[in-house]
């Protein structure tokens, strides 16, 4: 049934070694039953990251041919050598840096405020629990049901010009300003599409931190704030990595919400590499912007390899 | 209820000391200060989450609603037949529903043998393949459609069906591969020994009982893997527009052009499929099979 009825025996060390059966290449049959989605990755996400790479840097031709033909400019590399003619004219447009630097605070913003809110309501729920507890997780999770386009349709709509928070304003005599088309707009679109994954995620996570040692804590006369501080933040580290690291990634290559609920200009880079790629017909310049946002990520991307390893050799060790 | 049943463990002392039959007074008080407290921001949180949603529903049955009134002076129903009887929703509808099936069964057949494999059993690389996999969610998504474009360019695929069930399934490779494997990893090695020793053969010990038991986490990523499918619209813009227009792509268009009633009425009918479906896996994915299959092991 649910994962917390029966407790995750994802027994490393008790799982039958069965695979020994035929022998030396038992394990193969295995990772052939394994490898065709890794197949698919690998044709599908390495080879055009590859090649995008290597289109930044100035090789036009090869698999990049076609997509070049259809460009209205390229900055093809002269010889053998790579050029970074492509980035010096991405870096060199305002805008672009403009799109960058919304981009970068869209992103912190919105994976703190949702890692602080998650945390409230996951905690909240374990801690007091009741019906109050249940109806707020609950409400967080809302926003899953429902697909992005139509939720940042709805975020359009509501904080925009004839919006809710707009017109109550008015009716009370306050000015409250527009967040459709703004900045802030989209950020509340982000926490409002990420928040679900987040508090299902601590949630899980501080279901496992066992009461009898919250309870320890307190007997031996930790406060409320102590236990949670020294006993649950501590075990609850890595669905909290993880949930900034996929909000972090997932906020910033977001195309829906800043589409619709963003300015025209400066956007985040989601919506420049669209129009870029597609309006502008400049697949190179897309694809500059596209290698930037892959090394923001993959920082991020090192710090959920960590928080994993981690926790792998916490639970080697329990 | 028993959906939170994760947050609160049978027999987990919920109340903590916090609340329920401690009598020591101040804590009391404190209780309901804090419960207080948690009311409003679960108001506020309610207002956040929902209010959107609700005014947007409001929308779909004005007739003429004028700033700053906060409902419409006159009602109509008028919209909603209109949206259904304009040409484009039905053809929308049968591509969505044609390119989420196909990806979905793709993404069935391509993973779901990798989930067993990676849950059950050992083998060298597992462990590379199972974070490998992360590639298609460490990557932003937008950069990694353009990317992905470059090379549909080049294979033909850029504007074709083939291209959008691609990258459709591409995007439900991680949950179909890491949620069902966490299920199958689940599956108590007992329970198949005891089936074994009865006698059983190994499929009946397969469908009997390692299925069975994985089911609800496969149930879950099946309808997430769809779900994903059917509400994708970046990908499936950028590598399908303008030949194939599905329904959450045709609300780009109509969330800047159309009368803000059609495009709620549109919205709704929309999010139609993503409730009942979510609903039936609620309890489910309430219950941890979802972070479950998050936490790599």
């Amino acid at each position: 049934m649910t994962a917390t009825s029966a407790p995750p025996v994802t027994s490393t060390t008790q799982r039958p070694a069965r695979n020994a059966r035929a022998g030396r290449w038992g394990w193969l049959p295995s990772l052939g039953m394994a490898s065709p989605p890794a197949v698919l990755v690998l044709i599908f996400v390495g080879v055009p990251i590859v090649i995008g790479v290597l289109y930044t840097l100035g090789y036009t031709g090869g698999l990049n041919s076609v997509a070049s033909t259809l460009a209205v400019q390229t900055y093809p590399a002269v010889g053998a050598g790579p050029t970074l003619a492509a980035y010096s004219v991405v870096f060199a447009d305002a805008t672009f840096r403009a799109n960058l630097i919304v981009t970068v605070w869209v992103t912190v913003v919105t994976v703190l405020v949702v890692t602080v809110i998650a945390w409230a309501v996951a905690l909240y729920t374990r801690l007091a629990g009741g019906w109050l507890g249940r109806f707020i997780s609950g409400v967080a999770i809302i926003p899953l049901f429902i697909p992005i386009v139509i939720g940042a349709y709805a975020i359009r709509q509501f904080y925009g010009s004839t919006g809710f928070p707009v017109s109550l304003g008015r009716l009370m005599g306050i000015d409250v300003p527009v967040w459709t088309l703004h900045t802030q707009g989209i950020v509340v679109g982000q926490i409002w599409a990420s928040l679900p994954f987040a508090v299902l995620l601590i949630s899980s996570g501080l279901a496992a931190v066992p009461d009898s040692l919250i309870d320890a804590a307190r007997d031996t006369g930790a406060s409320l704030a102590r236990a949670v501080w020294s006993v649950m933040l501590p075990m609850a580290t890595v669905p909290t990595v993880i949930v900034a690291t996929f909000t972090g990634v997932g906020v910033m290559g977001s195309f829906t919400v800043p589409y619709l609920i963003g300015p025209a200009s400066p956007n985040m880079l989601g919506v420049a590499l669209q129009q870029t790629y597609a309006s502008f017909a400049r697949p190179q310049n897309a694809q500059v912007m596209a290698v930037v946002m892959f090394a923001m990520a993959g920082l991020i991307g090192a710090a959920y390899v960590w928080a994993n390893a981690r926790q792998a050799k916490q639970s080697a060790v329990i | 209820m028993a959906s939170m049943d994760l947050m609160a463990p049978p027999g987990a002392n919920t109340g903590l000391a916090l609340a329920e039959p401690v009598p020591v007074r101040p804590s009391r008080v404190k209780a309901r200060i804090g419960r207080v407290i948690a009311g409003i921001l679960g108001v506020l949180l309610l207002i956040f989450i929902l209010g959107p949603l609700v005014w947007m529903g409001i929308a779909a049955f004005a007739k003429q609603w004028k700033y700053p009134s906060m409902l419409p002076q006159s009602w109509t129903l008028s919209f909603w037949s209109q949206v259904f009887s304009s040409q484009g929703l039905l053809p929308a509808l049968g591509l969505s529903v044609r390119f989420a099936v196909l990806a979905t069964l793709a993404s069935c057949v391509i993973c779901l043998p990798a989930a067993y494999a990676m849950g059950r059993m050992r083998f060298p690389g597992r462990k590379v393949i199972l974070i490998g996999l992360f590639a298609t969610n460490a990557f932003p998504k937008m950069g990694l459609f353009v990317s992905i474009a470059t090379l549909f360019y080049w294979m033909n695929l850029m504007n074709t069906q083939l291209g959008v069930v691609i990258v459709q399934a591409l995007g439900t490779v991680v949950t179909m591969t890491w949620i069902p494997a966490a299920a199958f990893a689940s599956v108590p090695p007992s329970l198949i020994e005891a089936a074994r020793d009865a006698g059983a053969g190994r499929l009946r010990v397969f469908f009997s009982i390692t299925f069975r038991l994985a089911l609800p986490g496969i149930m879950v990523a099946v309808v997430l893997a769809f779900l994903a499918c059917f509400d994708e619209a970046q990908g499936t813009y950028l590598i399908g527009a303008p030949n194939y227009i599905t329904l959450p792509t045709k609300m780009y268009a109509l969330a800047v052009n159309a009368p803000i009633q059609s495009a709620a009425v549109f919205a709704i009918v929309l999010c139609i499929p993503s409730i009942i479906l979510m609903l039936l896996v609620r309890k489910s994915v309430m219950g941890g099979q979802l972070a479950e299959g998050f936490q790599l092991k």
